[in-house]
């Protein structure tokens, strides 16, 4: 889809993912300690913190898609399946999970878990894929 | 579809991970078309082609251009 060779692919996402992840990592502390520090600050800015700790991993989505735009063909559709399982694990698990919740069966999810359960989920199915000799679902 | 990347790489003394390189794409790409287990696209079958110096038909073959030959 670019000119990027799969090598130059890769070196440009892990040359952006590292620094990304290490300000997710110093949000994480930063901001529960900056809303402590100010008080009782307004909801506005609890709000304002809440989505700037979180744009990180929405920047980790974009490089992804970078990284899947710039990859070669073979990689991206292997990735593209894992992906698609992954998800397709974590919305049925969530969706399950909220009928159990909603017939008051199981607690409360809490929402964070359902990150890790996404990439748990789709590292799991690109494991699965290459042990199959590079088919996840096909 | 039945290909014959394998012998061409061969031919020029290449591993998979040295063609890969001079394609711009991965090692298991390479592996996967050798063994038949992934079908390029046209424009990576052309570049493929092009780098051996022969027809995208000498380098891929579907069958099909044997089985009109015959009838």
């Amino acid at each position: 889809m670019t000119d990027v060779t799969y090598k130059e692919a890769n070196r440009r996402y892990r040359r952006m993912f590292l620094p990304v992840m290490a300000v997710y990592v110093v949000a994480c502390f930063a901001g529960p300690l900056a809303l402590k520090a100010m008080g009782d600050p307004p909801d506005w800015v609890m709000a304002g913190i809440a989505v700037f700790t979180a744009l990180p991993i929405a920047a980790v989505f974009w490089l992804k898609g970078r990284w899947l735009l710039e990859t070669d063909e073979y990689t991206r559709a292997r990735q593209v399946e894992a992906m698609l399982v992954g998800g397709g694990v974590t919305v049925c698990f969530a969706i399950i999970w909220g009928f159990l919740e909603l017939f008051e069966l199981v607690p409360n999810l809490w929402t964070f878990l359902i990150g890790p359960i996404y990439f748990a989920s789709y590292g799991l199915a690109y494991l699965v894929g290459k042990l199959r000799g590079g088919r996840v679902v096909s | 579809m039945n290909n014959r990347l394998k012998e061409l790489r061969a031919a020029h003394g290449w591993s998979q991970g040295a063609l890969a390189d001079e394609l711009g794409v991965s090692r298991q790409s390479v592996n996967a078309i050798e063994t038949g287990r992934y079908d390029p696209s046209l424009p990576l079958a052309f570049r493929i082609a092009r780098l051996f110096g022969v027809a995208i038909e000498d380098v891929f073959d579907d069958g099909e251009g044997e089985r009109a030959a015959a009838e």
